[in-house]
């Protein structure tokens, strides 16, 4: 089973994060693996490592960024290769435009089944996976917690609220996964070593027309106000200033 | 009256014979083969500096010098030692009848001899008996559920003495007494036996002859089996003992210079990560488990053992050579059993160990049992990748924003902030922070107070901000060698832009790789403890220091008191009188924080920490003063498990800094 795995790479959750005139910028960030694909390509390695085939890690950014290490690490848990389609005035909150250009090259490829994260955790949109199986005319599952596949059929199941949702649909499909689909593995060192010798194919892409929503101003979130510690001899005394403000300063009792 | 005649008709001289060909030959075969076991491991050239293990052996081996660090038993087994070197040609000389003897007189050494062995049954005698003592009436903690091994062959060993006196009597008696001066216990065993009526004398002596050489034989013969295999496993390694500075640990790969080579030229297909067989360790890590003796006092003061953890440090070299034993004609023949070393070991033993040293620190016979499980660390993580979960984090935030707790290495020095410091500029010292002195709540105090005191005392220094990363100690520590060595070049090359020479750091561990382990990647530092520094400054007057007036004691933290070999300044610096814990300086009791165990989950009923903060609770001290920031997160920890939060946890610094003389 050959596979696709659609891979987003995002700020890293601890980047800097800076706001002038309404716009972000992103000068100084540096990228990761969107945490839910690496689950989409744990899953697709396991399915590979059980039925055989290829597993080909497929992503959209811009020209400018060195993300080669953190994408090699995906090679080292067990894909096979990778292509990077570099776009001049890449966004990741252009979910359409991205799909569009994802589903071509997918077309491109020989796969059976295409894996990607439920959403990006830079701008949750949780849109560009289902957009592409609808590009693609596949069947599409979102926000799977457990992939089975047996004889052709792939069996997924969906936590829903309260209760768990079974689907199954032959391939090709389009899957998003959703976290704790499964452990991703810690790559030895010697696969380390043996994905710097996996093809790492960049590819050129031109922009094309879409009707995304554009996002008018981003700002940060309100610095919070300090808290504040009751001081006191004993535990009563600080509960008891802690009813009061709770009364007189908070009014919430 | 001697032994030597004939017995049911044939010569004693074919029986010896006999018995000596069964007895040496089971003793020859069986060392073989332990020295080809051992010779299965790796190569690890420690012919060198000759001179220097000359003058160890002498110390350590003849003279037993960290043998009788423990009184009881030390000094017990040094009169036996010593007894049995200047006895032990007696064997010749009783085996050839007392030609040995009639040679040496021709040379007029026999009466000298004669007393040298006779003071040395004497001594071995003494020694055994003090041993029998302790071993069956004052019965410590440790040997109880032990073998009777011990015991046996101190009997054993009893009975060798006690005949050899009666056969040395038997000579000075006959139809007239010669009494031997130049043998005084001889003769007073002779004076004991005189009266006795001559057929049964000579029984006496016959059958204390004839029991005399079958200990001996049977010694023989048993000591490759047990923990008496030290009798001869003990020569290399008190010889060819760790010349490393304690605590550093071997990279990956070295080259001719003993460098290590760079992560990108390492050679991965002809490499073996770590350790999972038996040949993948070194010949001298084989060589310990037969020259261990079993002593425990390695077990005494494991913090994992201590704690009730899966970790016996004992265990494992006796894991070693047991392994060998067990598996030794399939690892002869080249086969690999099915068993591995981790198996053996068991993981739980190995993700225990906190690399405190003080099981090394403690071995009177240069055993080195952390590297056993750093090696096995490092097969764990880099060819099995089967460890601990919480590491995988760990891992994750050290490579992607260099410390341990994944915070944005761009926040790295938000601790200095107003303090209006050199950031990345040359100066004459670096202040190299750490990852727990920049990101951890409590210890940014830490690197405050540091950076105070030095401004105060116009000290020029610089902070690398966020071009500083972990020094990668978590990560070696925890196996991953890869991971630091990456981290260790890109450190290395950051601090030689700025022309770094010297280093202060607050943090022991970074003391502790910065200033030893660097320099096979490239960073040759003069590398100080905040302590050492904040000391000078203070003995100097270039800052006023009142003696502090609370009661403290001091914890000493592994890896600058034991492994750095600093326990005065740190002191020192603190001024005042400080109170002692039983267990200080080298003999100090860890945290439990090292070897990555900071990071990794500790059962509530087997914490190392409380152990340590009790044991500082008991001292009565108010405070207690530490120059370590996992020590400080360890301590405050432990206290407050202890219900103790109104004693304080304090940096050497902060104590400094309240006590500065504005």
């Amino acid at each position: 089973m050959n596979i696709a795995v659609l891979i987003k790479m995002v700020p890293d959750t601890e980047s800097k994060l800076e706001v002038s005139a309404g716009e972000l910028n992103d000068q100084n960030f540096k990228y990761m693996v969107n945490p839910y694909d690496e689950f989409a390509v744990e899953q697709a390695v396991q399915f590979k490592e059980a039925e055989g085939g290829k597993v080909t890690l497929l992503s959209l950014f811009s020209e400018n960024n060195s993300i080669d290490t953190d994408l090699r690490k995906m090679l080292a848990i067990g894909a096979d290769e990778i292509i990077v389609l570099r776009q001049n005035d890449y966004r990741g909150d252009r979910p359409l435009a991205n799909a569009k250009i994802l589903s071509e090259a997918i077309k491109e490829l020989d796969v059976d089944l295409i894996l990607c994260g439920i959403q990006g955790i830079d701008y949750y949109q949780a849109a560009t996976g289902t957009m592409v199986a609808q590009m693609l005319n596949m069947p599409n599952i979102s926000g799977v917690t457990s992939l089975e596949f047996n004889s052709g059929t792939l069996k997924a199941k969906r936590q829903i609220e309260g209760g768990l949702q079974v689907i199954e649909t032959s391939t090709p499909a389009v899957i998003t996964c959703q976290k704790d689909m499964n452990k991703v593995r810690f790559p030895a060192l010697k696969d380390i070593m043996m994905s710097k010798r996996k093809p790492f194919e960049n590819k050129n892409v031109d922009s094309v027309d879409s009707n995304d929503v554009a996002t008018t101003e981003s700002s940060l979130p309100p610095a919070r106000d300090s808290g504040e510690i009751i001081e006191g001899e004993t535990a009563e005394e600080k509960v008891d200033k802690l009813i009061e403000k709770l009364k007189m300063e908070a009014k919430v009792i | 009256m001697t032994p030597f005649h004939d017995y049911f008709g044939i010569s004693w001289y074919v029986y010896l014979l006999i018995w000596s060909f069964i007895a040496i030959g089971a003793h020859v075969y069986q060392v073989g083969f332990i020295v080809k076991l051992i010779r299965l491991g790796k190569n690890d050239d420690r012919f060198n500096s000759w001179k220097q293990r000359m003058k160890e052996f002498l110390t350590d081996w003849l003279g037993q010098r960290k043998v009788v660090e423990d009184k009881v038993a030390g000094y017990a087994h040094a009169l036996i030692f010593w007894g049995f070197l200047m006895l032990v040609t007696d064997v010749i000389d009783l085996g050839t009848g007392g030609l040995f003897a009639e040679l040496l007189g021709m040379l007029f050494l026999e009466n000298i001899w004669n007393l040298i062995v006779d003071i040395g049954y004497l001594m071995a005698g003494i020694g055994i008996l003090a041993a029998l003592y302790r071993r069956l009436i004052l019965r410590p903690e440790k040997l109880k559920n032990t073998s009777m091994e011990g015991v046996l062959i101190l009997f054993a060993i009893l009975g060798i003495v006690i005949t050899a006196f009666i056969v040395e009597a038997g000579y000075m008696l006959g139809e007239e007494n010669h009494y031997n001066s130049w043998e005084p216990i001889g003769v007073v065993f002779a004076k004991q036996m005189q009266n006795i009526d001559s057929n049964t004398l000579q029984t006496i002596i016959d059958l204390s002859y004839w029991i005399h050489m079958i200990l001996i034989g049977g010694f023989l013969i048993e000591i490759p089996q047990t923990k008496h295999s030290h009798l001869i496993g003990t020569i290399p390694n008190v010889m060819f003992q760790d010349h490393e500075k304690m605590g550093t640990m071997l990279p990956l790969q070295v080259d001719e210079n003993d460098i290590a080579v760079k992560t990108d030229d390492l050679d991965f297909e002809n490499m073996t990560l770590g350790v999972n067989k038996f040949e993948d360790f070194t010949w001298r890590q084989l060589s310990d488990g037969w020259a261990c003796t079993a002593c425990a006092r390695c077990q005494d003061v494991c913090p994992a053992y201590n704690s009730g953890k899966e970790l016996n440090p004992m265990q494992i070299i006796m894991d070693v050579k047991n392994y060998g034993r067990e598996h030794g004609n399939l690892l002869l023949a080249g086969e690999t059993p099915e068993e591995t070393i981790v198996d053996r070991f068991s993981p739980e033993a190995i993700w225990a160990c906190t690399t405190c040293y003080a099981c090394v620190n403690a071995c009177p016979v240069h055993i080195e049992h952390v590297p056993k499980l750093t090696d096995t660390r490092r097969h764990l993580v880099m060819e099995a990748s089967e460890f601990p979960e919480e590491l995988q984090n760990l891992f994750n935030n050290l490579e992607r924003n260099s410390n341990p707790w994944g915070l944005g290495a761009h926040t790295r020095a938000d601790w200095a902030e107003g303090l209006n410091l050199k950031i990345g500029e040359p100066a004459e010292y670096l202040f190299y922070v750490g990852c727990a002195g920049s990101f951890d709540e409590r210890n940014k105090n830490v690197s405050r107070s540091t950076a105070k005191l030095l401004k105060a005392a116009g000290v020029d220094f610089s902070i690398l901000g966020e071009m500083e990363m972990c020094n990668g100690d978590p990560a070696r520590r925890a196996g991953n060698e890869f991971l630091f060595q990456m981290m260790a070049e890109m450190n290395v090359d950051s601090m030689n832009s700025l022309g770094t020479l010297k280093v202060i750091t607050a943090c022991p561990h970074c003391f502790h790789t910065i200033g030893k382990e660097y320099e096979k990647y490239g960073g040759k530092y003069e590398v100080y403890h905040h302590s050492q520094i904040l000391n000078e400054l203070r003995q100097k007057e270039k800052i006023k220091i009142n003696n502090f007036e609370n009661k403290v004691t001091f914890h000493d933290p592994c890896y600058l008191g034991r492994i750095g070999g600093e326990t005065e300044a740190p002191r020192e610096a603190l001024g005042g009188e400080l109170i002692e814990m039983e267990r200080s300086k080298e003999k100090s009791f860890c945290c439990g924080g090292g070897g990555a165990r900071i990071w990794m989950e500790e059962d509530a009923d087997k914490r190392v920490n409380e152990i340590r903060a009790k044991e500082a609770v008991n001292t009565g001290a108010d405070c207690i003063a530490v120059g370590c920031p996992f020590c400080m997160t360890m301590m405050s920890d432990g206290l407050k498990t202890l219900g103790e939060e109104q004693r304080t946890v304090k940096d050497i610094s902060e104590i400094m800094l309240e006590n500065l003389e504005a």
